[in-house]
């Protein structure tokens, strides 16, 4: 932590319509995350978790409230902006790990590079040093079907990390992996992301894995339990 | 390249799927194609076999009915003329030649078209509106070659008996010692032998003999009886006599008389060559050939036809029109005039007007200047004369080809377009996924369209190359159309009875093509690429616009 501000998000609500229906998915939410913080946002099923983190990841944006991140509006950026903000300083991992399937390890690294248009040695030097980081530098060629599911949480861990963002948002990581496999997961994102100095945001239903965690947001009803503002 | 690697990932990696769209980008292709060019071969067949006089240079043909009298344009006879000239096609063995000798005959009829002097055609050519007039003439041609027979009548006679019984007495002593002293006095012999038959036989030394008349007397009254005379019964002898064994063999051909000097129009133009050359102007014995007349009897170019004992080169094969006044060979007119007998007479006039305006109305100015008896048909009502399954092939190009191509470039369009929407739906999740890692919109479009322009440079090429074999198979196979033509039957079968027989029905056979070209490739082509293009740019443009959490909501 450094005590310098990397999110203030105010009083932020998110609805969905649902035919007719609203759903109140999140619903005024304070929260300050600082630069190099590793959170645990928990809490049971609908609590607004990973709504809650799609809102920090620039994935989607509040039906009312706002969103700072780096002292900017998420809001009040254009779509193409925010794809490079989710490109240079975010990092996504997901339940689903959400690999493209018909690309092996490396490339699946490489995709989220890509855009950051390196010269294409550079970029296979890099997809693989960071495959060799999450110890897969010797499946580097397999498709995702050909690894299992740490295997293929990992790649998508090395693919968070592969630019250098300044934060990690990963949603519920362990979901799909036995509880040896998911820690050491959570283990192997936490250790890379406090040498990288990078802050960690962590959607889990886990009670260990919060605790490893600098702090812990409980959720309930689209709400936070506490106040989460530092 | 990482985008390029990522694209030939995605199109070999999700196989079934990349096979699917090519395969209904392909034979919506093929399908465009094959229609497209069976649509324009129907197009061509009926150009060339269905609008017939257009390709001689001719608006109107004129003919003779022989059904009345001609008013003075004919040569006159009606009818009665046509069946004299008629009749004459029977065969007089007696002046073919000697007995075993080869003989090579040809019998020109008129038909049912009354012939006129050629002279008279200068009344049409005067009228207003009226640019051309070209004569023909048009006979059917019986063709007769063989040996000619030896007509002999075998007659036995001979063979007959006669028996004749009758008892002779001897001479007496008193009747011998009288015969002796006779035959002395006449001089004759020395008598008869002891033994042997007085009187009979030769034996004299001297010319009168025993059996002259004085002779005769010698002997006694019942010998001299029997020496008489005997006339056998008289009898009539009949023998049915063979009809001769003959090799003659008859075919029959048309055959037209072309003025050579006058191209332009005619019964035959050299836009109908399909091989060698026209007729010179000069003439001659050149002979063209109707390049289905030639297959059916294996002529060649540069052989030699008899007609009727004179030589005539082979010089061009041509395809005549169908419907107008066609024949099976064709000879310059100032020839066939000689071999017919029929000189410095026609049976068609040829007519072209000034313009297609005035068809109409030349029509009628001809019709009313050679009375009754004129025919004047105009290209359109002998192209309603026309019928076969090329016709009604044809017909339904008409109406339905334009339709069908429409209906399978949009079939082929819409599966392009669909078979790309439904790829892409199916694609949100990595599309989300995506954008979620940072991709902009124009990056995921870009390279959805990527796929899309692969698959649809793929599914062109291949459904070209299917529409290519398609449409080879089509004119291999071959499937052919005939569009026929009866002229000359017109109310002779009743007034002649030999209408029937003398019709010419002209027909042809048009093997069925799907003629193809490079545009209508590349039209193909095109339209699978621009569906695919289309919506595959659509589809993504409409997932990557989606929000990413939406887009990964929408997977789960």
């Amino acid at each position: 932590m450094t005590g310098e501000l990397l999110y203030d998000v105010r009083n932020a609500s998110r609805s969905f319509r649902r035919g007719d229906a609203t759903i109140k998915a999140l619903g005024g939410v304070d929260l300050t995350i600082e630069h190099g913080e590793i959170v645990a946002l928990v809490g049971p099923s609908g609590s607004g978790k990973t709504t809650l983190l799609q809102l920090l990841g620039a994935l989607d944006r509040p039906t009312s409230g706002q969103v700072f991140f780096e002292g900017r509006d998420l809001n009040t950026l254009a779509d193409n902006e925010l794809a490079d903000l989710r490109l240079r300083a975010l990092g996504c991992v997901f339940h689903t790990f959400n690999l493209i399937p018909t690309l092996n390890a490396l490339e699946n690294v490489e995709a989220k590079l890509a855009p950051v248009v390196l010269p294409a040695d550079e970029l296979r030097a890099r997809s693989l040093a960071l495959l060799e980081e999450v110890g897969l530098g010797d499946r580097a060629e397999h498709l995702p079907s050909q690894l299992s599911g740490g295997e293929q949480q990992r790649v998508a861990i090395a693919r968070a990390l592969s630019t250098e963002p300044r934060v990690v948002l990963a949603d519920e990581p362990t979901g799909n992996l036995d509880s040896r496999t998911g820690a050491e997961v959570v283990d192997l994102l936490t250790s890379l992301s406090e040498e990288r100095r990078h802050t960690v945001i962590l959607v889990t239903h886990d009670a260990e894995i919060a605790e490893k965690t600098h702090r812990s947001i409980r959720m309930q009803d689209g709400r936070l339990l506490e106040p989460a503002l530092l | 390249m990482f985008y390029l690697r990522y694209l030939r990932s995605e199109l070999l990696g999700r196989r079934t799927r990349t096979i699917l769209t090519l395969v209904g980008l392909a034979l919506g292709v093929a399908l465009v194609i094959t229609i497209t060019g069976l649509a324009r071969g129907l197009d061509r067949a009926q150009k060339t076999a269905l609008n017939p006089l257009s390709t001689i240079g001719t608006d109107l043909t004129v003919t003779l009915s022989p059904q009345q009298d001609t008013g003075g344009f004919g040569r006159g006879g009606g009818g009665g003329q046509v069946v004299q000239a008629n009749q004459s096609a029977v065969t007089d063995l007696s002046k073919l030649g000697k007995p075993g000798t080869q003989f090579v005959h040809d019998f020109f009829l008129p038909g049912t078209q009354l012939t006129f002097p050629q002279k008279q055609t200068a009344k049409i050519a005067s009228l207003s509106g009226v640019a051309a007039v070209s004569n023909g003439l048009v006979l059917s041609a019986v063709h007769q070659e063989g040996v000619v027979p030896k007509i002999v009548a075998k007659i036995k006679t001979g063979g007959q008996q006669l028996n004749i019984r009758r008892q002779i007495k001897p001479p007496t002593a008193a009747e011998a010692a009288a015969m002796q002293a006779c035959f002395q006095k006449l001089g004759v012999g020395g008598g008869p032998q002891s033994g042997a038959q007085p009187g009979f036989g030769g034996g004299g030394r001297t010319g009168g003999g025993f059996d002259s008349p004085a002779a005769r007397k010698c002997l006694p009254a019942r010998m001299r009886e029997f020496r008489a005379r005997i006339t056998t019964p008289q009898q009539t002898l009949k023998q049915v006599v063979s009809p001769p064994q003959t090799n003659i063999k008859s075919t029959s051909y048309t055959i037209g008389g072309i003025d050579p000097a006058q191209q332009s129009i005619g019964l035959v133009t050299p836009s109908q060559l399909s091989s060698g050359r026209f007729i010179s102007k000069a003439g001659g014995h050149e002979v063209l050939v109707s390049a289905a007349y030639a297959k059916r009897k294996s002529l060649k170019l540069g052989s030699t036809l008899d007609l009727n004992g004179t030589m005539f080169k082979i010089v061009g094969l041509v395809r005549p029109p169908l419907g107008g006044q066609t024949a099976d060979v064709y000879i310059p007119l100032a020839q066939l005039q000689k071999l017919a007998s029929q000189k410095g007479l026609a049976n068609v006039v040829l007519v072209r007007a000034s313009s297609s305006s005035d068809v109409a109305n030349v029509q009628k100015e001809i019709e009313q200047a050679l009375g009754s008896g004129a025919q004047v048909a105009s290209a359109k009502q002998v192209a309603a004369s026309i019928n076969g399954s090329l016709v009604d092939a044809a017909n339904l190009s008409h109406n339905l080809g334009l339709v069908l191509a429409i209906i399978a470039a949009v079939a082929a369009f819409l599966l392009a377009a669909l078979l790309t929407l439904s790829s892409i739906g199916k694609r949100v999740r990595e599309i989300g996924t995506l954008k979620a890692l940072g991709w902009s919109q124009r990056l995921v479009v870009r390279q959805v369209l990527g796929e899309c322009l692969a698959t649809g440079v793929a599914g062109g090429l291949v459904g070209v190359a299917l529409g290519v074999l398609a449409a080879a198979a089509v004119g291999a196979l071959g499937p052919s159309l005939s569009a026929s033509s009866t002229t000359g039957t017109t109310g002779a079968n009743d007034v002649l009875g030999l209408g029937q027989a003398l019709a010419r029905t002209a027909s042809t056979s048009v093997s069925l093509t799907a003629p193809l070209s490079l545009s209508l490739l590349l039209f193909g082509f095109a339209l699978a690429l621009a569906g695919g293009l289309i919506a595959g740019g659509a589809g993504a443009l409409r997932a990557a616009r989606l929000r990413p959490a939406d887009a990964l909501r929408q997977m789960e």
